[in-house]
């Protein structure tokens, strides 16, 4: 192989829908990633602001109630209600378009009784707008932390039940490129 | 005042003969209406005139530069006019890159004493528009071009779409990177279950604008026909959302010029005036998911200060980046009640030359909008603009809306994370009229 054969073929495996493992997009704001190191250890942290009592998501340098610079990240509660459910046939991005080959990849907004809406992978098919539901987070195959919504009689108090609802999802590990490259 | 025939023609009351009125603000929990009263000056003597729309195609490998610059030089022959007497210059594009609306003074060779950058997608010809017009108003500049360009090289959607926003990086593009898409199935299916909409009403839509656009020479899909039955029959895109839901992203160019009424005259170009126009962003921060927007809380008034109904509106633009869209703003624009909007559509004929079988007539979208043109970025925030303005000057060609004389564009936009947050609306009349 000649560098010019080489360079065609490099360029040729940069295009993400020849990679041999997609995965769900990496990147994040600096915010995005504190919000990824502070879920590690926990169903659910979310900021709080320590001057005005507000819980804040998506996650922001100042509270969006009092602009105070008091946030901090404290254990939340998931609990809360879907506001809407979709799925999604399309995707812009190689890991899901992978994914969707096997079906329709459901989403869906919640409510959390806390107060923050947030959009969520949604890990119990059956849930419909109003149903109860619980919201937790876990980190995908890219190492970020995304959130999950499920019914809400599932127990995710233990990282052992989280992390199979995760398993169950795929959401934990790479889409492979099953015919080769 | 030299505009009777308005007033006569509106059914509501007629404001005072004089160019302050009072605006009166709703009850709300909008923090932007906690002011209460206020007063907003009319745009009288304002003229807009010279609408270009360009190069529209599904890829191109020119950049946003060159679309912003072939509009502005397509304007500037078509006024009949010097480049340097363009003493204002507003910009709307995504994808400038590393470049700003001053980085084009240096490459159009321009110096303007007035400049502005709005890069608010939907709302951004609006936008432009009424700080051109304020500008022109004031003396700070003579004759402001307003301009929305975009390029669309390969790939260049889903750049765009993964790195939206802060918001859209964090918390919704790592959801099935869906774009778009995404957000506007959570709203439409939201809309549907919570008013009873089905995708019948949806197409009726999307289908009468398609007519428009088989009328419409620049439209992308022009030259395609779309029945209910093709629309129903889609492939999936997200949720309730199928392909003739979605715009198709592109390549264009829009743009036209703000100038005063005198200088329209003496340069003898066919004007349109600006009879009110508005804006509010971020209305009902406390809606779950989002059904309305912020014109609920501004048309009332400003049809007040325009003299006229949504009775004399002879053709609508609204901001069709999904057909749910498109009804909210029926509805929010006062043509019905909030939840109204299917039945409205399916009782009124949209087409361009009043064809459809329905008996109420309102034009709307008559060149076709974003579902049938295509949506070339920022370009399509102004796309309502020019084409009202080649319809109310009687210049639209083989989509001329009979006999218009009031036009009605609303503009929408910037998904920051689960809604669009902007709305702008301005009532435009023929220079006549
Ligand atoms: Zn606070």
């Amino acid at each position: 192989m000649n560098l010019k054969e080489k360079m065609q073929r490099r360029l040729k495996l940069s295009r993400p829908s020849l990679r041999a493992r997609a995965r769900p997009p990496k990147h994040r704001t600096t915010l995005g990633a504190q919000f990824t190191a502070a879920n590690l250890s926990t169903a659910l942290a979310l900021q709080h602001c320590k001057s005005c009592g507000h819980t804040q998501y998506p996650p922001t340098e100042l509270c969006g109630i009092c602009l105070e610079d008091q946030l901090i990240y404290q254990p939340a509660d998931g609990a809360g209600v879907i506001l809407a459910k979709t799925e999604l046939h399309h995707s812009l991005w190689e890991y899901f378009k992978r994914r969707l080959r096997q079906g329709s990849w459901p989403l869906c907004s919640v409510a959390l009784n806390s107060g923050p809406e947030v959009i969520a992978h949604l890990g119990s098919d059956h849930l419909k707008a109003g149903d109860p539901a619980r919201v937790f987070s876990h980190t995908d195959a890219s190492q970020q932390a995304v959130l999950i919504a499920v019914d809400a009689n599932v127990d995710v108090s233990y990282p052992e039940a989280r992390r199979e609802i995760v398993s169950a999802m795929n959401l934990d590990i790479p889409a492979i490129k099953e015919d080769g490259l | 005042m030299d505009r009777p025939s308005i007033y006569a023609r509106s059914r509501k009351e007629a404001p005072a003969n004089e160019s302050r009125v009072r605006l009166i603000i709703t009850a709300c929990d909008c923090p932007a209406n906690t002011h209460g009263e206020h007063v907003v000056r009319n745009y009288e003597g304002i003229a807009l005139v010279c609408p270009v729309s360009l190069g529209y195609a599904k890829q191109s490998s020119h950049g946003a530069a060159w679309y912003v610059g072939s509009v502005l030089r397509e304007i500037i022959h078509s006024a009949g006019i010097a480049k340097s007497d363009v003493d204002g210059l507003a910009v709307s594009s995504f994808s400038l890159g590393v470049d700003s609306a001053i980085a084009l003074t240096q490459h159009f060779g321009l110096s303007p004493r007035w400049i502005e950058q709005a890069n608010m997608g939907g709302v951004s010809g609006i936008v432009a528009l009424r700080k051109a017009a304020r500008a022109v108003q004031c003396g700070e500049a003579q004759i402001v071009a307003c301009i929305g360009g975009d390029g669309a090289g390969h790939r260049s959607f889903e750049a765009t779409a993964a790195h939206f926003s802060s918001w859209s990086i964090d918390a919704s593009f790592p959801y099935g990177a869906g774009g778009p898409n995404a957000a506007f199935s959570l709203i439409t299916r939201h809309y549907m279950e919570k008013y009873g909409a089905k995708r019948e009403d949806f197409a009726r839509i999307a289908v009468d604008q398609r007519y428009n656009a088989n009328h419409y020479p620049k439209a992308l899909l022009g030259h395609k026909r779309l029945s209910t039955q093709d629309y129903l029959q889609a492939r999936p895109i997200a949720g309730p959302l199928h392909l003739f839901d979605c715009v198709m992203p592109c390549a264009g160019g829009e743009g036209f010029l703000i100038m005063s009424e005198a200088r329209a005259r003496t340069l003898k170009l066919p004007f349109v005036r600006l009879l009110a126009a508005d804006e509010l962003h971020n209305a009902h921060p406390k809606d779950s998911v989002q059904d309305r927007g912020g014109w609920t809380e501004y048309m009332s008034a400003l049809y007040q200060r325009a003299g006229v109904g949504p009775e004399d509106i002879d053709l609508l633009q609204t901001y069709d980046d999904y057909p749910v869209i498109s009804m909210m703003q029926i509805e929010d624009l006062g043509f019905c009640e909030k939840g109204d909007g299917p039945r409205f559509v399916q009782e009124t004929d949209m087409r361009f030359d009043h064809s459809g079988a329905p008996s109420r007539k309102l034009p709307h979208n008559t060149c076709g909008g974003q579902l049938s043109c295509g949506q070339a970025g920022s370009a399509a925030g102004y796309l309502g603009l020019t084409e009202t303005i080649r319809q109310l000057t009687h210049t639209a060609g083989s989509n001329q809306v009979p006999r218009a004389r009031h036009g009605l564009v609303s503009g929408y936009g910037m998904v920051n994370y689960d809604r669009g947050l902007c709305s702008g609306a301005a009532l435009l009349a023929r220079g006549d009229a």
